[in-house]
C-alpha cells in the first residue's frame, strides 16, 4: 500500500492502482471519456482528466497516473490550474459537438451531456459554423455512426484493436478531420460489434435496433442473465412498455468483463416475431392442427402419456431452467414412470474439481483448446478471455482441423489421451506436450461435439495437476446455455438414473423448447413414436410431427436458474410477462395429473434444489464414455459443420442480424483447393449423401488437408464426407 | 566567432558520399575507437561531450542513451532509432547531412547502437526524401560490404542489423512515439509518457531515439574525445549545430556554426543581409513552432540558454528571417494552418484549438473580427498550451500567442482598420511554404464519403 494525497485528503492505495480509482474511493471524481481499463493501457486522448500534480508544472493526464508514494494530486475541485484545464478540455470537446441532444438516444444517459452539467461552461464562445459530416453512416446493419458528435475518445477502434481484436473499425484522417470509419465502408461484421455502442460517451454510435425507439425516463432495466449461450452474461434488459427494447450488459467481471456478443445483444426482439406460438394446438385426425384451449391441450397431453405407459422419453434442450427440467424430470420419473432422456450436454464429476471462473484464464501460461468447434462460434465470451490471456503473453494452442496443431476431425479425445500418456506423444503434438509440461497455470477448453469430452479432459487435467503439478481450469463449453443445469437437474432427480432413448417404438415423446425440436436426433425418435408433446416458440419440422404443441416462452420471460459453462448458477429474472402461462406454470399443472406436486413459482423450486446434496457427491451411473465411433473412411473430404453462433431460431428472426449469418461457404485447405483447380470465391458444388449444394469456396491455409468446413445451417443432409469440385467443370474428385 | 564546421568539414571539397572518399579522411576510424572501447567507455565519451539532441528538445544525449538498460539486464531486444523524418517548416538540415555526408551519419548510427548494446537500428526517413533514401541506402550497402555493419561488425563478434523505413507524408511522426507507433506499422499518433521509450519504445523494448545530426556527431566525438568536443560552443550548448537560414535573407542555406554565435552574424555577415533594402522585422529562431524574436533580439546568440532567457528556443536550428513586408497575422495564420493540417487528432486541445486558431486568425486576417476575439484567440493559445498529449499543440500556440505578444498593434489595426493593413500583397513571400501549394495539396486529397464538406469549408478558409 501506499499513501498518496488527493485533494489534501490522505488515502492508502495499491501500489500502481489508476489514480482515477484512487480518487473514486475516497469518492472524488475525475472526470473521464477516453480512460476505460478494460481496453487496456490508458492513452490520454481526450485530456478531460487534467489534474495537478505536486512537483510538475504542466498538467498530468491523471488516468495515464498510478498511486506511487507520497503523490501528491490536486483536482478541479481544489486546484485552479486543474479546474482552468478542464474548463478548457470540456470547451474545446464541445466547439464543434452539434449538442442536439434533443433528438439523440443518448440524451439522458450520456456522459457528455452529464460532465458539461457538472463542469462545462454555460455557454459556447464559438462563432463558426461547426464542422460538419454526412450522417448518420451506417457502419453496419446493426450501427449507425454520427460523426459530428463523435469526440473522437477512441473506444470504439481501441475495442476493435485490442479486444476483440477483429481491426475493422479504425480512424481515417488526421486533426480536425479525423473519422472513426470501417476500411473501405466495408460493414463492421464482427462478433461482438455492438460493445462499441456501449463504450460510446455519446451518441455518436447508436443502435439500430433501438434509435428512436425509447428515452431514458421511460423505460425500466431489469437485471437478468442472457439465455443464449452457455457463456451466461450478465445483462439489464431494457423494457419499454411491457416489451423488450435492446439489452445492455451488466458486467460481471468474472463471466465477462461487461462484453456482450452480437447475439445476445441482438437477438430480442424474436419475442415480438409474427410467426410466433401464440395458443396451444392439438393434431385433429384428417384436418391437421387446430387451436385448443389450455385445458383442453392438457387434457390431450395427459391422454397422450397416459396411454404411453411407461414407454416415455423426454428430449430436452438445454435452454429450460433448472427448475423447469426438474419438474420436468419429476413428471416423467415420477410420475410416469421412465428414466429415459435425450440431454443436449452431459457432465463429468470429475471436473468439478477443476472448476474456476472464466478471469482465470487470462492468468494462464498455457491455454489448451481440444475440439473442433470453433470457440467463438460456441461460447464466444471464451474466445475473448483466450485473446486477452494471449495478450497477456500466454501461450494459446488451438488443436482442430484448422489450429495451430492441425489434429484430424473428432480427434480430441484421442489427443487428451495422447498428451496424458506422455510416452510417444505424436510429432505434431510434441511442442504441445512440452509447453504443457512447464506451465504453471493451464487453462483447458473443451469445444467438442463429444458428451462424453469431460471425461478425457478431466483425466488429462488431473495428469497435469497430479503429476506436472501445475494449477489446472478447465472450461468444457457445453452446447447449449442452460445444458449443464439441465444435466444436473435430471441427474438429481432420478439419483444418477439414466436411460438412453433405446431402439423401436417409442410410447410418447416430450419435446421440451425449440432446440430439441430442430435435432436431427429428435426428428428420429419422434418417427418412432406414438404420440409427440412439443413445446415450442416457434413452428419447425418437429411441430408437424406433434400431437399437442404447448407455446413456449424465452429466457427474457421467465424466473428459474441457469448454470453457466463454469458451474455458476445464476437467477434469470423474468424480464417481459409472456402472453400465457409459461412452462412451470403448465408442467406443474400437468404434474398434478399424475400426482406429482410442483410449486409453479421458480423461487421455491429452487430452494427445494438447493436442499439436495450437492452434484459430485452421486456416484452417477452412466452410459460407458466411449470413444467415438471411428469416421469411415472413404472417397471425398471429411466434413466439419460448424455450429454458428449467429444461428438458431432466434438469429433467423432479426433482419438487422441477418448479415451476421454464416456464408454459403465451404473452407478447403490450399492444397485440396488446387489439386480440383478451385480458386478461393468460386462457387463450387459440395455432393454427399445424394444431396448437392452449390456454395463458395474459401481457402483457409490452417485447415488440416483431407477436410472441410462448412456452417452447420449449409451441411442439411450432408453425410460424414464430401465430394467438392468446380461448378463449371462439373467434374468430382 | 568564427565558422568552424565539423560534421560538413571537408565536404565542399570532396565527394564523402562514396566510401573511399569518407575513408580517405579518416571515416570509420571513431568506429574502429569504438568497438575496441567497452560500451561504457563510449557511453562517457557522450556524457563528458554534454551534447544536446538537435531534433528539437535538446535533450543531452549522453543522459538519455544511459536511461537504457544493460543489454545483460533486459530479456528484451534494445532498439537505436535515428529520427530522420525532418519536416519542421523551414529545417533542411538533416537532408543536407543525410545527401553530403551519408557515412558520417552511418558511423553515427553503427557507434551508437553499440554504444547501447542494440543490434537492430532503424532509420526513421520522410516519405518525400527519395534522392536523401538513395544516397543513404548506398553507403549502407557500402558500409555493409566493407563489414562496418552486418554481421560481426569488423570482427568484433556483434552483428548489427539496419533497416530504413519511409515514412508516409505525416510531421507527427517526427515526434518520437508517433514515429515509432508509424514504425510498428500503426497508426502515426504520440504514445503517453511515461513509460518513456529508453524504458519502453518500440515493440515495449527499450529504444534510443535520436535525430540525424546528433547521431552524424557522435563520430567526431570519439575522434576529438568528449571532453575536447565540449569545450567547443559556449556553456551548456557545446559543439556545432547545422543552421538551416531561410525565409527574406540574401544567402539562404544551411550553415555550420559554433553554438553561440549570434543571430546578427549569422544573418548578416553569413547570410548576406536582407535582400531589395528591406528591413528586418522579425526572426524566428529554431523552426516555427518556437516564439518569434524582433528585430531588436537579432543580438541574441544561438546557443540553448540565451535563446530561453529570450523565452524562445534553439528548437531544430531553422532559423527564418522575416522583413517587414510581411504581416504577422498572415504569418501567424500560416503557421496555425500548418498545425491544424498536421495535428494528428488523438487529444482534444490540440485537434479542435488549432482548428479554431485557423478560424479565428483568418476572421482576424479578413478585418471582420471584433475586439472581444483577440481575446479569444490569446485564451485559445493559452487554453492549448500545455494540456495536450504531445508537444504539437504548444508548437501552435506558443508562435501564436508570441506574434500577438510582440506584434499586438499590427492586430488590432486588423480590427480597427476592418482590413489587412498590408493590402492583400503576399506578403509571406519566401517565408515558409506558399499556402496555395498547401491547398492545392488539401485539394487533391482523395474523396472520403462523410468529409466533403469539411475539406470544402477547410480549403475556404486556407483559400
Ligand atoms: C511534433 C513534433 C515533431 C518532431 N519532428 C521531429 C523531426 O522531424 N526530426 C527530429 O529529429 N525530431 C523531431 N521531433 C523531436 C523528437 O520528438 C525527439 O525529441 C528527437 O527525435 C530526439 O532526438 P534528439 O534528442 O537527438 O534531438 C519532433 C517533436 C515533435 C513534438
Ligand atoms: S498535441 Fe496534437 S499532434 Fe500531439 S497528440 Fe495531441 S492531437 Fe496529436
Ligand atoms: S480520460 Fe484521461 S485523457 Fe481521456
Amino acid at each position: 500500500m501506499v499513501r498518496v494525497t488527493i485533494d489534501g485528503q490522505e488515502v492508502l492505495a495499491p501500489k500502481g492502482q489508476g489514480l482515477v480509482e484512487t480518487a473514486a474511493s475516497v469518492g472524488i471524481e475525475i472526470p473521464v471519456f477516453c480512460y476505460e481499463p478494460r481496453l487496456g493501457p490508458p492513452v490520454g486522448a481526450c485530456r478531460m482528466c487534467l489534474c495537478e500534480v505536486e512537483g510538475l508544472p504542466k498538467l498530468q493526464a491523471a488516468c495515464t497516473l498510478t498511486a506511487t508514494d507520497g503523490l501528491v494530486l490536486r483536482t478541479a475541485r481544489t486546484s485552479e490550474q486543474a479546474a482552468g484545464g478542464q474548463s478548457a478540455i470540456l470547451e474545446f470537446i464541445l466547439l464543434n459537438h452539434p449538442l442536439d441532444c434533443p433528438d439523440c438516444d443518448k440524451g439522458g444517459e450520456c456522459p457528455l451531456q452529464d460532465l458539461t452539467f457538472r463542469f462545462g461552461p454555460g455557454s459556447t464562445r464559438m462563432q463558426f459554423p461547426k464542422r460538419t459530416f454526412d450522417k448518420p453512416i451506417p457502419i453496419s446493419p446493426l450501427i449507425a455512426l454520427d460523426r459530428e458528435r463523435c469526440i473522437l475518445c477512441y473506444r470504439c477502434t481501441r475495442f476493435s484493436e485490442s479486444v476483440s481484436e477483429d481491426g475493422q473499425l479504425v480512424a481515417a484522417n488526421r486533426g480536425a478531420q479525423s473519422i472513426i470509419a470501417t476500411f473501405e465502408d466495408e460493414p463492421y461484421r464482427a462478433h461482438f460489434s455492438g460493445n462499441v455502442l456501449e463504450l460510446c460517451p455519446v451518441g455518436a454510435l447508436t443502435s439500430t435496433t433501438y434509435r428512436f425507439r425509447a428515452r431514458p425516463w421511460e423505460i425500466q432495466n431489469v437485471p437478468t442473465v442472457c439465455g443464449l449461450c452457455p457463456v451466461g452474461c450478465n445483462v439489464w434488459a431494457t423494457t419499454r412498455e411491457g416489451k423488450v427494447a435492446r439489452i445492455l450488459s451488466r458486467n460481471h467481471p468474472e463471466v465477462h468483463e461487461g462484453w456482450l456478443c452480437d447475439k445476445g445483444r441482438f437477438a430480442y426482439d424474436h419475442l415480438r416475431a409474427e410467426d410466433r406460438l401464440r395458443t396451444p394446438l392439438v393434431r385433429v385426425r384428417r384436418r391437421g392442427f387446430e387451436e385448443a384451449s389450455h385445458e383442453a391441450a392438457l387434457d390431450a397431453a395427459e391422454a397422450g402419456l397416459r396411454a404411453a405407459g411407461s414407454s416415455v422419453v423426454v428430449a430436452f434442450s438445454g435452454g429450460e431452467t433448472v427448475e423447469q427440467a426438474t419438474a420436468l424430470a419429476r413428471i416423467v420419473r415420477e410420475g410416469l414412470g421412465s428414466d429415459a432422456a435425450l440431454l443436449p450436454d452431459d457432465w463429468d464429476a470429475a471436473l468439478d474439481a477443476f472448476r474456476a471462473p472464466l478471469s482465470a484464464i487470462r492468468d494462464a501460461d498455457v491455454c489448451l483448446i481440444l475440439g473442433d468447434d470453433p470457440v467463438v462460434e460456441r461460447a464466444p465470451v471464451v474466445d475473448l478471455w483466450l485473446r486477452a490471456a494471449r495478450r497477456a503473453e500466454a501461450e494459446v494452442i488451438a488443436v482442430n482441423p484448422a489450429g495451430d496443431v492441425q489434429a484430424a476431425p473428432g480427434s480430441a479425445a484421442q489427443v487428451c489421451a495422447d498428451l496424458r500418456e506422455g510416452k510417444k506423444v505424436p510429432t505434431e503434438l510434441r511442442e504441445t506436450a512440452k509447453s504443457l509440461k512447464s506451465a504453471k497455470r493451464v487453462a483447458l477448453v473443451w469445444s467438442e461435439d463429444d458428451p462424453t469430452g469431460g471425461r478425457h479432459v478431466g483425466a488429462l487435467a488431473n495428469e497435469l495437476h497430479e503429476n506436472g503439478r501445475a494449477e489446472v481450469a478447465v472450461y468444457v463449453l457445453p452446447r447449449t446455455p442452460n445444458g449443464r443445469g439441465v444435466a444436473t437437474a435430471w441427474y438429481t432427480v432420478g439419483e444418477g438414473r439414466s436411460d438412453p432413448p433405446g431402439e423401436g417404438e417409442i410410447g410418447a415423446l416430450v419435446v421440451s423448447g425449440d432446440e430439441a425440436a430442430s435435432d436431427p436426433r429428435v426428428a428420429d425418435l419422434a418417427a418412432r413414436a406414438s404420440f409427440v408433446l412439443t413445446t415450442a416458440m416457434f413452428q419447425s419440422e418437429l411441430t408437424a410431427w406433434s400431437h399437442v404443441v404447448l407455446p413456449g416462452t424465452s429466457y427474457l420471460e421467465r424466473e428459474g436458474t441457469y448454470v453457466n459453462l463454469e458451474g455458476r448458477p445464476q437467477r434469470l429474472r423474468r424480464a417481459v410477462v409472456p402472453f400465457g402461462p409459461d412452462e412451470l406454470e403448465w408442467l406443474a399443472q400437468l404434474a398434478e395429473r399424475f400426482g406429482v406436486a410442483i410449486d409453479p413459482w421458480a423461487a421455491p423450486t429452487a430452494a427445494e434444489q438447493a436442499d439436495l446434496p450437492p452434484a459430485d457427491e452421486f456416484a452417477w451411473s452412466r452410459p460407458d464414455p466411449q470413444a467415438p465411433p471411428g469416421k469411415p473412411a472413404g472417397p471425398g473430404l471429411e466434413l466439419v459443420r460448424i455450429g454458428a453462433l449467429f444461428s438458431g431460431a432466434a438469429v433467423e428472426r432479426i433482419p438487422q442480424l441477418q448479415f451476421q449469418r454464416p456464408a454459403a461457404e465451404v473452407e478447403l485447405a490450399h492444397e485440396d483447393a488446387s489439386t480440383r483447380g478451385i480458386a478461393p470465391g468460386e462457387a463450387v458444388v459440395v455432393t454427399s449423401n445424394g444431396t448437392s449444394r452449390e456454395l463458395r469456396a474459401g481457402l483457409n491455409r490452417k485447415l488440416r488437408v483431407g477436410v472441410v468446413r462448412i456452417p452447420a445451417e449449409h451441411a442439411k443432409d450432408f453425410g460424414d464426407r464430401v465430394q467438392v469440385s468446380r461448378l463449371s467443370t462439373g467434374e468430382s474428385r | 566567432m568564427p565558422r568552424r564546421e565539423l560534421l560538413l568539414e571537408d565536404a565542399d571539397t570532396r565527394d564523402l558520399t562514396k566510401l573511399a572518399g569518407y575513408e580517405a579522411i579518416g571515416g570509420y576510424a571513431s568506429l574502429r575507437k569504438a568497438l575496441d572501447m567497452e560500451r561504457q567507455a563510449v557511453l562517457a565519451e557522450l556524457l563528458d561531450a554534454n551534447v544536446r539532441g538537435r531534433g528539437g528538445a535538446g535533450f543531452p544525449m549522453g543522459r538519455k542513451a544511459s536511461f537504457l538498460p544493460h543489454p545483460d539486464d533486459t530479456p528484451k531486444p534494445i532498439y537505436l532509432v535515428a529520427n530522420a523524418d525532418e519536416s519542421e517548416p523551414g529545417t533542411f538540415k538533416d537532408r543536407e547531412i543525410l545527401l553530403r555526408v551519408p557515412h558520417l551519419f552511418v558511423e553515427g548510427v553503427v557507434i551508437a547502437a553499440y554504444t547501447i548494446g542494440s543490434g537492430h537500428a532503424f532509420i526513421y526517413l520522410r516519405g518525400e526524401y527519395l534522392a536523401e533514401f538513395e544516397v543513404v541506402t548506398a553507403a549502407l550497402e557500402e558500409a555493409r560490404a566493407a563489414g562496418y555493419l552486418g554481421k560481426n561488425v569488423l570482427g568484433s563478434g556483434w552483428d548489427l542489423t539496419v533497416v530504413v523505413h519511409r515514412g508516409a507524408g505525416a510531421y507527427i511522426c517526427g515526434e518520437e512515439t508517433g514515429l515509432l507507433e508509424s514504425l510498428e506499422g500503426r497508426r502515426g499518433q504520440p504514445r503517453t509518457k511515461p513509460p518513456f521509450p529508453a524504458i519502453s519504445g518500440l515493440y515495449a523494448s527499450p529504444t534510443l531515439i535520436n535525430n540525424v545530426e546528433t547521431l552524424a556527431t557522435v563520430p567526431k566525438i570519439l575522434e576529438l574525445g568528449g571532453k575536447k568536443y565540449a569545450r567547443i560552443g559556449v556553456e551548456n550548448s557545446a559543439g556545432t549545430r547545422v543552421f538551416s537560414l531561410s525565409g527574406n535573407v540574401v544567402n539562404g542555406g544551411n550553415y555550420e556554426l559554433e553554438l553561440g554565435t549570434t543571430l546578427r552574424e549569422l544573418i548578416d555577415e553569413i547570410g548576406g543581409g536582407i535582400p531589395d533594402g528591406r528591413e528586418l522585422k522579425a526572426i524566428i529562431p529554431g523552426g516555427s513552432s518556437v516564439p518569434v524574436l524582433t528585430a531588436a533580439e537579432v543580438d541574441t546568440p544561438l546557443d540553448f540558454d540565451s535563446m530561453a532567457q529570450a523565452g524562445t528556443m534553439l528548437g531544430s536550428g531553422a532559423v527564418i528571417v522575416i522583413d517587414d513586408r510581411c504581416c504577422m497575422v498572415q504569418l501567424g495564420l500560416r503557421v496555425a494552418q500548418f498545425y491544424m493540417h498536421e495535428s494528428c487528432g488523438k487529444c482534444t486541445p490540440c485537434r479542435e484549438g488549432t482548428r479554431w486558431m485557423v478560424q479565428l486568425l483568418r476572421k482576424i486576417e479578413e478585418g471582420e473580427a471584433t475586439q472581444g476575439e483577440l481575446d479569444v484567440l490569446l485564451n485559445v493559445c493559452d487554453r492549448i498550451l500545455g494540456n495536450c498529449l504531445c508537444p504539437l499543440g504548444d508548437a501552435a500556440a506558443m508562435p501564436v500567442a508570441s506574434y500577438v505578444a510582440k506584434f499586438r498593434d499590427e492586430f488590432q489595426r486588423h480590427i480597427d482598420e476592418g482590413a489587412c493593413p498590408f493590402g492583400g500583397e503576399s506578403s509571406l513571400a519566401g517565408v515558409l511554404a506558399p499556402v496555395d501549394q498547401h491547398d492545392a495539396h488539401l485539394r487533391s486529397q482523395i474523396e472520403v464519403p462523410g468529409i466533403r464538406a469539411e475539406r470544402e469549408s477547410l480549403t475556404e478558409a486556407h483559400g
